[in-house]
């Protein structure tokens, strides 16, 4: 992974539980712990979306939480990348058939990078997180 | 800064959680202030409720458990197990002594890592982020162990009705015992960090006290309970699965030495000395765990067809890190159960917030929301307060006041 | 805290003398688990509305409940509530659970509340209103717990007959395919995502079912085989 010189920081990431039976959320939490240390890639986790240039969704959507999926998302700032983990967000995993869920997250807003697994494992994160900075950068390095 | 003009109320979530920026569990709290104490607290759940009641009538037992497993990825386990002793009971199998021992084996090990992982919690939230990052590095020996077990770190996958899916056999205890070993010598250590630091003793002590009657009252369970002593635990009052052969005592404050007062700092000293129960436990089951089938039936034909001729309706309960966690079946002759209800340990807890936030201060808000370990994705339930001056703060405002109250301590 | 303990049916006995008829259908369920075997005790009642709290107000003599929750079975033309407590907890290997049934017919669902004897069951109260249908009288605090405001009145999920869960409410989310163009966004700006985009699908859009995936692991220990 080579980093252009048009990425100037370092990655942010924002995490939005959307009605997840936080499995996925621990094992975010558990990658910035010091085994795996995103860190040295510069990769922090902060409490605002407008800070932020990744956006990690977790969890089938809830009818309650979608309008506020759609919300969080408008607040950040360009460019932005989108993370979905876990295959709840995907397909719906062993939610399939349910009254209270508003689809797969890529109904409600558009999403770049997928990480499946139930949940995955801390590695599969990072390298989720790797291959969405390396295309925050060509989004970047396109525009200049 | 919390006595202004009130503000309008906008219907956002604010987000309140066990407790860091990534651990966003939607609940909503809406907080009478007068200065800077709550005067009175209220809190409505609901919002990570994705009908796992209804989707469960309409799929047969063995789909079911791998579902139960996904209801709470913290305490994944204690959800299946209560589920499995339910339906054995209406369909009258016996389960092979092995897998109950293999089953006790599985529920303390996640013990441990629950518990290791709310001490994390706890300590980032008064703002000793050294130690979250410690009691997190220390946990993933216990997941390292659970993934050579079962083959991944949450949503196990080991419980089948009738028995367990997998055996532990006897060249995977030296690795078990060695991390028992290593928990043994670091478990000095991990009370004497939180214990006897004088900052957590000041902040911890006599905040968000929980009394003897009101936890009898509100039917509290778990830690909670213990800690403002109420004598319940699940493994001690029922003998249910291996536990009935084991000798366990429920653990209160006053085995620390010293009185039971039923504040944060009671609930920190039973959490940490159960990890120790559970060690011995575990090592009890290793020597003891008797030879023989680890399933009851392992062709799944047989095993649904056997369910589908079952009536009747029953109870199966488990208690898991933060209580008793109940699975009431009833199943009339048809493949799925006519009626499944989950009642998971956090719902009986999530009353006790109301009158142990009353009288505190803002920045004791975080720690007091932790310290009854909340799941609420076992509750499926959304916490909104209500209150005449709505000040909508953010989880940020709330750890930042929390911190800062440490360091303002600290300083003199 | 307690006196002496009963045996499971000197319990039973105490509360068919004192109510009679509207206690029936008294049963012990008794299972031994484990390789000592010891037993573990049930004890199912069924009681009629109106000796409902009589019945928990004698129980909290005997020995100070615990409820656990209030559930309900919808069981054809009548609505069967199971209230479940458990007493005498705090004794090694002596807990039992005590359970009551309370059938309710369909054109009278109306139960009256415990609250005021028990206040730790105002949220299973709550949650029953909404999720059967039951009215609760005098309960202090009728919101609805679990399912959104806008959730439509008069849809009961629990309950099997027509007010259930219609069919048109209910979303099959794996059968939805991969948006390939997407629906209008809610979005403001654009970013140049279709040509980068179908390249990182391909690369990171592996095995996605509708069932659970084995996650992805660096040296694979177990293959977890999941049966349905």
């Amino acid at each position: 992974m080579k980093l252009s010189p048009s990425f100037k920081r370092s990655l942010w990431v924002f995490h939005f539980n959307a009605g997840s039976c936080n499995g996925c959320d621990i094992e975010i939490v558990a990658t910035i712990t010091p085994r795996y240390d995103p860190e040295r890639f510069g990769v922090r986790l902060v409490g605002s979306p407008k800070h932020a240039d990744v956006l990690l969704v977790t969890g089938p959507v809830t009818k309650k939480m979608a309008p506020r999926l759609r919300r969080v998302y408008e607040q950040m700032p360009s460019p932005k990348v989108v993370i979905c983990i876990g295959t709840c967000g995907q397909s719906g995993g062993v939610f399939y058939d349910s009254y209270n869920l508003d689809g797969p997250v890529d109904e409600i807003i558009p999403v770049d990078v997928y990480v499946p697994g139930c949940a995955p494992r801390p590695e599969a994160i990072i390298h989720g997180v790797v291959t969405a900075l390396t295309k925050l950068e060509r989004i970047e390095g396109g525009e200049k | 800064m919390s006595d202004g003009t009130p503000t309008k109320k906008a219907p956002y979530v604010v987000p309140i959680g066990p407790i860091h920026p990534a651990l966003k569990e939607p609940v909503q709290f809406l907080f009478e202030l007068e200065g800077e104490v709550v005067k009175k607290a209220d809190f409505a759940p609901g919002q990570t409720h994705r009908g796992i009641e209804w989707m469960g009538m309409h799929r047969n037992p063995v789909q079911i458990v791998h579902l139960t497993d996904r209801i709470c990825g913290i305490c994944g386990v204690t959800h299946s197990l209560s589920f499995a002793r339910a339906v054995e009971q209406i369909v009258d199998i016996e389960v092979p002594a092995r897998a109950d021992y293999i089953r006790v084996i599985i529920a303390e090990l996640e013990r441990i890592q629950s518990h290791l992982l709310w001490a994390g919690v706890a300590a980032h939230e008064l703002g000793f982020d050294t130690l979250f990052y410690l009691a997190w590095r220390v946990r993933e020996e216990s997941m390292d162990v659970i993934e050579y077990i079962t083959g991944n770190r949450v949503n196990y996958g080991l419980v089948q009705i009738g028995g367990v899916r997998r055996d532990i056999v006897s060249n995977q205890h030296p690795t078990i015992k060695k991390c028992l070993d290593g928990y043994r010598d670091l478990l000095g250590k991990m009370l004497k960090l939180f214990l006897k630091d004088t900052t957590i003793a000041i902040r911890c002590k006599d905040t968000g006290v929980l009394t003897f009657e009101k936890a009898l009252e509100l039917s509290c369970v778990g830690p909670t309970a213990r800690a403002s002593g109420v004598v319940k635990d699940l493994r001690h009052d029922y003998p249910y699965s291996a536990y009935g052969d084991l000798d366990i005592f429920p653990i209160l404050p006053s085995a620390y030495g010293g009185e039971i007062n039923g504040d944060v700092y009671d609930r920190i000293i039973v959490r940490l000395l159960e990890i120790e129960q559970s060690i011995g436990i575990i090592e009890t089951c290793l020597k003891e765990m008797p030879e023989g089938p680890i399933l009851w039936e392992p062709k799944l034909p047989k095993l649904l067809s056997a369910c589908k001729k079952a009536q009747g309706e029953s109870v199966g309960r488990h208690e898991a890190p933060r209580g008793e966690c109940l699975h009431y079946v009833a199943m009339d002759g048809h493949e799925a159960p006519a009626m499944w209800k989950i009642k998971a340990s956090s719902y009986s807890n999530l009353h006790s917030w109301i009158p142990i936030l009353e009288g505190e201060q803002l920045a004791d808000v975080p720690i007091i929301v932790a310290s009854i370990d909340p799941c609420l994705s076992c509750t499926d339930r959304v916490a909104v307060v209500r209150g005449v001056q709505q000040d909508l703060m953010t989880k940020e405002d709330l750890h930042r006041l929390s911190v800062e109250k440490t360091r303002r301590i600290q300083g003199c | 805290m307690n006196e002496t303990i009963l045996t499971p049916q000197e319990l039973i006995d105490r509360f068919t003398t004192a109510f009679g008829d509207a206690v029936s259908e008294p049963r012990i369920q008794i299972r031994a688990e484990g390789v000592k075997k010891n037993q573990n005790i049930n004890i199912w009642m069924t009681i009629t509305r109106d000796a409902l709290k009589p019945a928990i107000s004698m129980l909290k003599e005997i020995s100070y409940p615990h409820l656990s929750v209030i559930s309900g079975w919808d069981a054809g033309e009548e609505l069967r509530m199971q209230y479940i407590f458990s007493i005498y907890f705090g004794e090694r290997h002596g807990e039992y659970m005590v359970i009551f049934t309370v059938p309710l017919t369909k054109d009278d669902l109306v139960l009256p509340t415990i609250t005021d004897i028990m206040p730790g069951a105002l949220f299973t109260e709550r949650e029953k209103q909404e999720m059967f249908g039951v009215t609760i009288q005098d309960i202090p605090d009728g919101r609805r717990l679990f399912l959104p405001e806008d959730f439509p009145e008069g849809v009961y999920p629990l309950r099997k007959d027509e007010t259930g869960i219609p069919d048109k409410m209910v979303k099959h989310l794996w059968e939805l395919g991969r948006p390939t163009d997407r629906p209008v966004p809610p979005v403001t700006e654009k970013e140049e995502e279709p040509k980068t985009e179908a390249g990182e699908k391909k690369v990171k859009k592996e095995e996605k079912t509708g069932k659970n995936t084995t996650p992805e692991e660096k040296k694979p220990e177990a293959e977890v085989k999941k049966d349905e």
